[in-house]
Formats: structure tokens, C-alpha cells, sequence
């Protein structure tokens, strides 16, 4: 039981961590100044 | 159902670094860290997931990424260096068999410290690497954390997932990088961008700082307390409230004690009586017998040259006091008794000469980092400096800690070439070596002064 919510909520975080990188474009390049 | 919730998790990573390739590289520390091979039954467990991800990370960054950016820094050279030579040391091992079965995953964990600073091209890449360290590793922490607050925990006691005593489902490994990993948290939740800066973040971050701290009192591994020390005194550099931290940290060690499990403060107070304490015994009789070897064998034995060792033991118990004192001497013999101790572990395998490479590649980690907090410091203070400007120097610092702690942990377990401790160089590498690219205009446009600059990436803003 203590596995599940520690792998649940630790996947969870690296999962969506995951999305939102893939949404960035500084991800790959940082933005120059204007 | 963990079997096929972990294997399309992987998956999805894989998937989506087809659209961003460093992605690969995020997929690599995350098997690599946690190991869901092994904690997976069936899917994974069954095929190389280890070794494709390693491939994916190389393969889409050789193929799909931009390397106009990537530097390769004199420390990666010290990492190749050292590559080199524990391959040469491996091909004459006084064990070959079992020298080349380390070798196996020695090699790996070099050569992607090597690479992973040539991916480290942007800010949010920096702190992506720093994010699934953290996280994974901290998925270690949390059922250790959970299952020492709720049973106590106990020496060889404490299971992370699956019964296994290796990599970092070892006690005292896991003991040493959950204390490191404390600064990097920190520095997350304060100047992170991928979770930014709240309440939610803080509260986790806090609790998760709580659970690494328990790990050491779960696993009752002495080493994990003298890190938690060594990392409270690092801390005072730089707290904003020197005074109110001292007070906080001692009530809280205060209100602390009497909740240890007896078992906890009975094994710590050994820390002070080695000579009763077979196991401190057995590892003075190691460090010594290995200053023995390496004078015969001074380019080292290879990996897990210790096999060869066999001790004599002497321990003393005193018990009573003044004229009731009663002294119990026990000789214990051992053999093929492992290092216990990182510097003895890189003196016995590979020598002086890998010793001093490896003093060198950590020494000059410890050094860049000072550098740059210095550096950055200076600049995130002056005036006008927005939160661009201020994240660079307190990541240097963290580092630097981790790494001091690392230090101090590797004095008494053998995690000479941990994995996630050359991920952690392969980090400092990166950070150097973006930072340094930062700075590139300025320098030329001093050197040269009718030289424009031109336009400087936002991070450096």
C-alpha cells in the first residue's frame, strides 16, 4: 500500500513533469532578448 | 498492474522524446535511478529497458539534436580519463570474472556522465535533470519515509520497493544520496519553473525533505546521520537567520529524540566505540590491509581486488567503570571483507594513479561550484537583478552540498562510481559549461571593445 502511493505520486509528478517539458520551448533553445 | 503502469510510463517517456529528444536523456536518469526492472515482474523485467533507453538518449541526441551549443569541459575529460584507465585495470584484475561484472555498469554510468553535459544546452534542461533526480530517487525516500514513520524502521529492515541490496535499495547508499539530495530540493522548490514556486510545492517539498530525513533512522545506517550533520552546518552559509536556524534545528532535534526507535539510538551511539563495534573494527582492518596492498600493487588490483583480503579482528567491550571495569576482547576472523569506504575502494581497485583522478574529478567539482556561486552571487545581488539572475548561484551552492555530503558518506560506504553521484558530476559539468557559454559575449566584447555583443539568451537576463 505504501509502494503504491509512493510510485503513484512519484510517476504522477515525473509523468506530468514530462508533459509540461514537452509543451516548452525553452526546452530546447532559450529565448533571446528582444 | 504497478508491471503495466510502469511499463507505459517508460514507454510514454520514449514516445514523447521522439517529439523532444532530451526527453530520452530524462528517461535514461529515470531507469537508471529507479530500477522499475526491478521492482516490475513480467513486462519489464523481460526486455533490456536499461540499455534502451541508454540507446534512445544517445541515438535521438546524435540524430534529432541541436549540438551547436554542446562543450565538452576538461572534467568530462577527467570522466574519460578515468574510463580509460578502469578498463586497463579491468583487463588485468587480480579477479577478472567478478571485476569484469562491475565493469559492466562502471563503464555505463561513466560514459553517460560524459555525455549528459553535451545535452545540457538551456536553463530548463538544467533544471529538468536536476527535477528527475530528484523525483526518482525521491520515490526511494517516500516508502522509506512512510514505512520508518509508521513501524520504526530497522537495520537490513527497511524494503524500498523490492528486496534488493543494491545500487540505491542499499541502506547507507540510500542514506547518503536522500541527505544530498536535500539542497537540490530546496533549490526546486524556489526557483523551479516546471513546478514554479506555491504552497503545494513547498508543502511537498517540505514533506519529502521530512522523508529523506527519516531514511537514515529507517535504515539505522550511521552514515546517514553524520551526513544529516555535516548538511546542517553546510546549511548556515547560507541562511538568511544564522540565530533562529540554530534554535530551530536544535529544539527540533530535541522534540526528535524521544520518538527514535531505541534500536536507532542504541546502533548510532556505536559511532563513538568502534573498537566494540565489529563492523568499525573490520573497516579500520580493511583500510589498513588495503594501504598494505596497494604498496605491492600500487596501479591497483581492478574491481573487487578486496576478494583477497583476510582479517583478524580483535574487538574490545568495557563495561562497568573504575575499579568494576570489565574488558571482553573477541578475535573474529573475515575474508573478501569489501572496502567499506569509497577512497580505499578507488586506492585498492585502480591505485594511486585513479585515486588522484578521482580526488582530482571531485575536488575540482567542488571548486567550479564555488566559483560560480561567488560569480553569480555578486550579480544576482546588484541592483535591478530580476529572478533570472538569481537562480544560478544557489543551484552552484547546492550542488556543492550535495556533493560535500556525498563526500562525507563516501568515507564509509563504497559508492566510488554510484551512478547518480556521476550524474550529479555530469550536472555540475553542464551547469559550468552553460554558464560559461552565458558569459562568452561579454568576455569577447571586453577583450574586443568595438565589439556588439549581440542578442543574450533570456536566461542570463
Amino acid at each position: 500500500m505504501v509502494d503504491l502511493f509512493a510510485l503513484t505520486l512519484s510517476h504522477a509528478l515525473l509523468a506530468l513533469a514530462a508533459w509540461r517539458l514537452v509543451l516548452r520551448a525553452d526546452l530546447d533553445r532559450d529565448p533571446p532578448r528582444g | 498492474m504497478v508491471d503495466l503502469a510502469l511499463c507505459l510510463f517508460v514507454t510514454a517517456l520514449l514516445v514523447l522524446s521522439l517529439k523532444r529528444p532530451f526527453l530520452a536523456v530524462l528517461a535514461y536518469l529515470y531507469v537508471d535511478i529507479v530500477a522499475p526492472q526491478k521492482i516490475s515482474w513480467h513486462l519489464l523485467a523481460s526486455i533490456p529497458i536499461s540499455l534502451i533507453t541508454f540507446l534512445a538518449a544517445f541515438g535521438l541526441w546524435a540524430v534529432a539534436d541541436d549540438k551547436a551549443d554542446s562543450r565538452f569541459t576538461w572534467r568530462q575529460g577527467l570522466l574519460l580519463m578515468l574510463l580509460v584507465y578502469c578498463g586497463a585495470t579491468t583487463l588485468g584484475a587480480d579477479f577478472p570474472e567478478e571485476a569484469a561484472d562491475k565493469w559492466a555498469w562502471v563503464w555505463k554510468a561513466l560514459l553517460f556522465a560524459i555525455f549528459l553535459p553535451l545535452t545540457l544546452r538551456t536553463r530548463l534542461r538544467i533544471e529538468a535533470t536536476a527535477l528527475f533526480m530528484v523525483l526518482s530517487a525521491g520515490s526511494i525516500a517516500i516508502t522509506g519515509g512512510i514505512k520508518t514513520a509508521l513501524t520504526g524502521g530497522g537495520y537490513n529492515a527497511l524494503y524500498f520497493f523490492v528486496q534488493d541490496n543494491s545500487g540505491l535499495y542499499e541502506g547507507s547508499i540510500i542514506s547518503c544520496v536522500a541527505i544530498a539530495i536535500i539542497p537540490l530540493i530546496l533549490w526546486l522548490a524556489r526557483h523551479g519553473t516546471i513546478y514554479p514556486r506555491g504552497p503545494l510545492v513547498r508543502l511537498f517539498a517540505a514533506a519529502l525533505i521530512f522523508a529523506c530525513l527519516l531514511i537514515p533512522v529507517g535504515t539505522q545506517a550511521r552514515t546517514g546521520l553524520l551526513c544529516i550533520g555535516l548538511l546542517g552546518v553546510l546549511m548556515l552559509r547560507t541562511v538568511k537567520h544564522r540565530f533562529l536556524y540554530l534554535g530551530g534545528a536544535a529544539a527540533l532535534a530535541l522534540v526528535a529524540v524521544p520518538f527514535l526507535p531505541a534500536s536507532f539510538t542504541a546502533r548510532m551511539t556505536t559511532i563513538e566505540n568502534h573498537q566494540a563495534d565489529q563492523s568499525a573494527s573490520t573497516r579500520i582492518a580493511v583500510w589498513k590491509w588495503t594501504l598494505g596492498y596497494v604498496k605491492d600493487h600500487p596501479f591497483g588490483g581492478g574491481f573487487d581486488a578486496y576478494r583477497s583480503n583476510r582479517l583478524v579482528i580483535e574487538t574490545r567491550q568495557v563495561e562497568g567503570s573504575g575499579n568494576q571495569t570489565d574488558i571482553e576482547t573477541k578475535t573474529v576472523t573475515d575474508q573478501a571483507r569489501a572496502y567499506h569506504s569509497s577512497y580505499f575502494e578507488m586506492l585498492g581497485e585502480q591505485g594511486w594513479p585513479g585515486l588522484a583522478l578521482w580526488l582530482w574529478l571531485q575536488l575540482s567539482g567542488l571548486w567550479q561550484m564555488e566559483l560560480l556561486r561567488r560569480r553569480w552571487r555578486k550579480r544576482g545581488l546588484a541592483e535591478g537583478a530580476g529572478p533570472e539572475l538569481q537562480w544560478q548561484a544557489p543551484l552552484a551552492n547546492a550542488l556543492q552540498q550535495a556533493q560535500l555530503v556525498y563526500l562525507l558518506g563516501a568515507a564509509f560506504v563504497g559508492i566510488a562510481f554510484q551512478p547518480f553521484i556521476l550524474m550529479l558530476i555530469g550536472l555540475q559539468c553542464g551547469l559550468w559549461s552553460y554558464l560559461k557559454r552565458l558569459d562568452q559575449p561579454a568576455r569577447e566584447a571586453a577583450r574586443r571593445p568595438g565589439l556588439d555583443p549581440g542578442p543574450v539568451p533570456v536566461a542570463k537576463l
